[in-house]
């Protein structure tokens, strides 16, 4: 565990002593939430009073998924550059648990995609998303974002075992990224989609963790949140079992590339 | 100070063989046996199997049959303890240069759970040996190829191995580092009782430094020995004939010659051992014309690894 936590802690101060990456890390989700969040709340807000600030609640969970998303990318990324450039040697040469290096990388994307969320939820305030009163709440969504991040970094870091090159990774990934995004309640509620697409976003773990958000982290008495009636208890069952499988995929490519 | 096997090697292998996807052999039925406190050279044509051996040994990959110890210890059934008592330094360099050198040693340390005291210490140490001291805290791409290389050298050495492993740690240096790592190595051995295993392309670096050569080629060793040993068998001076022709006739009668000894030849190069370059260099020259062969260039010269090598290893180009 020890190992884990020197890589963990190896990689965080990578990013952290980047004034790129640091800045590129949280403008891009601030961006999301102001410019999407405003254009889409004032759109809404025509038609319904109050509709601006009810959007930009109604969106938050689906960024900070889509940040957690991001983060786990980076991550698949960052263990893809360690394999091309031949780092990873000097992981393996040492007498290091090999499960170490995959959570050392996994854990370090998801302390990053909390850290951004808690940036989104403030700015998300700041510009009129109503937080829930509980801050036992605020901890429960987080919670599902770290479960969910890290269920990704296990598909990331299994894509970027089987291949050698950044494009082939990126491809891959692009793949997976929109729809998941897309194909979930993120931005638009269950019940206004075609049947196809409520189906493909009842079986997306996206949906699951943005539905757990709006009930515990953004308050109840949300009214496009509640329209969907997925329990609380499915919300974390469905990303457990997530987190369970693509950590074994993960592993496993992770095992193999070592050969 | 060195962990070793019963029998006192440092190093030890048998009948140890790698393959790749079932069809590559790059390692093919190795055997050494390498003393405690000695420099041990493997050299070999690019392709030859070196950095699969060392992989190996490393136990960064494991081998397809055979069995291999370091430090007494077994490298599939003891990889934990193996990695603990050895240092590595691979082919390319393996630098995460968004650290600092200071930064990329401390946390070499903490991988093998070295206490704070102890890796400042070390650091301190290592960098002055190397002269790195001053750049230690600036970041590693702004590195020249010899500074990285020798941060390498001594990251290699954080953790007191008593085994070293150097893949090619002079490559791509200029002749004044290489030089300097030269005498880093020499130190080691003599003055901290480290046991070295190194593979190189410089054949004048191996000569110089090693205790013990091994020629691999297509993943079998082809010669063993002390440099001087080596060169002995290749008579007291090689001639090296540059030409043209059929020179079957011309190597045979050469072959026939009793003082000659150590022949090699390729389609534009013959090399022969003598007992005396001053005095068979008529001789020679004369059973050239004799059998056709014209000759376009010819030189008289000690023998050198590098001469041994080529007999072993011939001289096409390998990739």
């Amino acid at each position: 565990m020890s190992a884990a936590l020197t890589l963990w802690n190896k990689h965080m101060r990578k990013t952290l002593t980047s004034p790129d990456e640091t800045v590129g890390m949280l403008i891009q989700p601030i961006l999301w939430v102001v410019l999407f969040g405003i254009g889409m709340g004032s759109l809404l807000g025509a038609t319904t009073p109050g509709g601006e600030d009810f959007y930009i609640t109604f969106m938050l969970p689906g960024i900070i998924a889509l940040t957690a998303l991001g983060g786990a990318i980076g991550g698949g990324t960052e263990w893809l550059n360690e394999r091309i450039q031949g780092i990873v040697k000097e992981y393996l040469a040492a007498p290091i648990p090999r499960m170490s290096i995959l959570l050392g990388n996994a854990f370090s994307a998801m302390t990053k995609s909390l850290l951004q969320a808690i940036v989104i939820m403030i700015v998300g305030v700041l510009i009129g998303a109503k937080l829930s009163a509980n801050p036992l709440g605020w901890l429960g969504g987080l919670l599902l974002v770290a479960g969910y991040g890290l269920g990704f970094s296990g598909i990331a870091i299994a894509v970027a075992s089987k291949t050698d090159s950044p494009g082939g990774y990126h491809m891959l990934i692009f793949m997976l990224n929109l729809p998941l995004l897309f194909l979930s309640n993120a931005l638009y509620p269950l019940q206004t989609m075609p049947t196809w697409m409520e189906i493909a976003a009842r079986i997306n773990p996206t949906t699951y963790v943005v539905t757990g958000m709006r009930i515990m982290t953004f308050g109840p008495n949300n009214a496009l949140g509640t329209v969907d009636t997925i329990p609380l208890w499915l919300c974390f069952l469905v990303v457990a079992v997530f987190l369970t499988l693509s950590m074994v995929l993960g592993y496993r490519a992770f095992k193999s590339s070592l050969k | 100070m060195n962990e070793k096997g019963s029998n006192g090697l440092a190093i030890e292998t048998s009948g140890l063989v790698k393959r790749y996807n079932e069809e590559v052999l790059a390692v093919d039925g190795i055997d050494l046996a390498i003393e405690g406190n000695t420099i041990y050279s493997l050299l070999g044509p690019n392709g030859a199997g070196k950095t699969t051996m060392l992989a190996m040994l490393t136990t960064l990959l494991e081998p397809t049959e055979g069995s291999a110890k370091v430090c007494g210890l077994d490298v599939m059934q003891q990889a934990n303890e193996v990695r603990n008592c050895i240092g590595v330094t691979f082919q390319e360099t393996v630098l995460d240069d968004a650290l600092t050198g200071r930064q990329a040693l401390d946390f070499h340390g903490k991988l093998y759970n070295q206490s704070k005291a102890q890796r400042q210490a070390k650091i301190a140490e290592l960098l002055a040996l190397v002269e790195l001291d001053e750049a230690a805290d600036r970041k590693i791409k702004t590195y020249s190829g010899g500074m990285k290389r020798r941060l390498e050298l001594i990251r290699g050495l954080m953790t007191e191995p008593d085994v070293l492993f150097l893949d090619e740690p002079t490559l791509g240096l200029d002749p004044q580092s290489r030089v300097r790592l030269g005498d880093y190595i020499l130190d080691l051995k003599e003055n901290q009782g480290l046991t070295l295993l190194l593979t190189t392309h410089y054949m004048d670096e191996a000569q110089l430094l090693s205790d013990k050569v091994g020629i691999i080629d297509h993943g079998k060793i082809v010669a063993e020995g002390t440099p001087a040993e080596l060169i002995e068998q290749m008579g007291a001076d090689v001639i090296h004939i540059e030409g043209q022709g059929e020179n079957e006739s011309f190597v045979e009668a050469l072959e026939a010659m009793p003082f000659t000894e150590a022949i090699s030849a390729s389609d534009d190069m013959i090399q022969v051992g003598v007992d005396s370059g001053n005095r068979r260099l008529v001789e020679v020259i004369s059973a050239a014309g004799e059998h056709g062969y014209r000759i376009e260039d010819v030189s008289v010269s000690k023998p050198s690894l590098g001469d041994v090598f080529l007999k072993y290893t011939g001289r096409q180009f390998r990739d």
